[in-house]
Parts: structure tokens; C-alpha cells; sequence
């Protein structure tokens, strides 16, 4: 009798300690999104060159991005781990688009 | 059809097709950039000092410092090769990357910030846009 009890108590501890700890993990796991921002002089070909030099991307992924910026005012270009997020951003600065990092919704 | 001002040969390199006029611009530009990323009170140093985080109050410093360094590193390599004919890859970034922040700082520092203040603004400022954008759109249509 008191060894079931203190079974089921351990079984019902674990289970609670996993819950806990997975909900956790989730939360501290957010991404970090690179955001690029719209502006009204920079040529569209530009936008796709740096694009492509700093991500690699294809050159139609390259573009799409380049028209939600046009068109939508911005662009999450890139999501992940918040450094290399900001490395992103400082590499797209330094390439003299306007561009900033914020945590995803 | 406009003149292409840069041109990618056969063998990799590419072709700096700009006059004495044109590379004076580029020039006056990259020195503009240089002297800017040394002046806090430059009014280029907003565009060229943007924030990275705008939700903390200060961005991580190391960060800073090598946006600093990578965009003098670009503007003084850009000035090195002037008066080169023929440009490597490295080269033509460094060119692209200091002509971009040079656009979008000239155009902020006038408060162009949208398609109805550029369509409003002085003719000698939309001058120095235009030329910009002319050599920007040329030089990405090579590197």
C-alpha cells in the first residue's frame, strides 16, 4: 500500500517535471527575425545583389523577398538565433540597406 | 539605352567605364563616407549608425565597432582602387556597398523619406540621387 502510493506519486512527479521543463524550452527557443525595411532610392537590383551576396539565396527567392519589401514596407529576411541575427543585420547595414533585428511574434 | 558603366570581361575582371566626371563622383562619395563613419556629429551618422535592436536602449558595442570597422574597411578599399580600369569581385562589393550607404544617406540626410518629399525635392539633390542610383544600378547588374 505505501509502496504503490509512492509510485504513483514518483510516476505523477515525473510527468509534471517534464511539462514544466518543455514549456521551458519552448519559450527561450523564439526566433529572432532579420527585418529589412523599405526605402525610396535604393535601385531593386541592388536589393537582390546584396541579398544574394550575403544569404546565398537563389535568385528568385532573392527577389520575392525584395518585392514584399517594395510592396509591404518590409521583410523578414532571415530567422533564427538571435547573434547571428544581429551579425546578419550588421552585414546588410554595412551593405547600406535599413535593417533591424527583432524577437518573432 | 544608357551607356553601361561597368562591364564583366571574359576573364572574371571587371571594366570601370566611368570618365574623369564620373569617378570624381565616386570619389567626393567614399571620401563623404570616410569622413562621416569619423564624426558623430556628421549628419550622415544617422543612417550610417542605425540602431540594430531598436528594443534595447544601447546596441552590444562589439557590434558597432565591427559595422564600423566593415563599412571603413569598404570606403577606403573603394578609395584605394579609384582609378583602376578593371576591378576584382572584392573590389566591386566594396564600391556597391559605400555608393548604397552614400545613396540612402544623401536621400535621408534631406529627408527623402518617400516617394512624395523625392518627387518635391531640389533639382541639384535628385541630380546627385540620380547619378548615384545610375552607377549603382550598372555596378549590380555586374557583381
Amino acid at each position: 500500500m505505501a509502496q504503490t502510493t509512492r509510485r504513483r506519486t514518483t510516476d505523477a512527479d515525473v510527468a509534471t517535471e517534464s511539462d514544466v521543463s518543455s514549456e521551458t524550452t519552448t519559450a527561450t527557443k523564439r526566433p529572432w527575425n532579420v527585418v529589412v525595411w523599405n526605402d525610396p532610392v535604393t535601385p531593386m537590383n541592388v536589393v537582390v545583389v546584396i541579398f544574394k551576396r550575403i544569404f546565398g539565396y537563389s535568385n528568385n527567392k532573392c527577389t520575392q523577398l525584395m518585392l514584399t519589401v517594395h510592396h509591404e514596407g518590409r521583410a523578414v529576411v532571415w530567422s533564427g538565433e538571435r547573434e547571428r541575427a544581429e551579425r546578419y543585420c550588421v552585414k546588410i547595414q554595412v551593405a547600406g540597406l535599413q535593417c533591424t533585428v527583432e524577437e518573432a511574434a | 539605352m544608357a551607356p553601361r558603366l561597368f562591364i564583366r570581361r571574359r576573364d572574371g575582371r571587371i571594366e570601370v567605364r566611368l570618365n574623369e566626371a564620373g569617378r570624381d563622383v565616386v570619389r567626393a562619395m567614399v571620401r563623404r563616407v570616410v569622413a562621416a563613419e569619423h564624426d558623430v556629429d556628421d549628419e550622415w551618422d544617422t543612417t550610417l549608425n542605425g540602431p540594430i535592436d531598436p528594443s534595447r536602449d544601447q546596441d552590444d558595442p562589439l557590434l558597432t565597432l565591427a559595422r564600423q570597422h566593415d563599412m571603413s574597411s569598404n570606403a577606403e578599399l573603394a578609395l584605394m582602387t579609384i582609378d583602376e580600369p578593371f576591378l576584382n569581385d572584392g573590389e566591386a562589393w566594396a564600391w556597391l556597398s559605400t555608393l548604397q550607404v552614400a545613396l540612402r544617406a544623401t536621400a535621408s540626410a534631406h529627408g527623402l523619406i518617400d516617394d512624395e518629399r523625392i518627387n518635391g525635392a531640389d533639382d541639384a539633390v535628385l541630380g546627385e540621387i540620380q547619378v548615384l542610383q545610375s552607377l549603382l544600378f550598372s555596378l549590380a547588374d555586374v557583381v
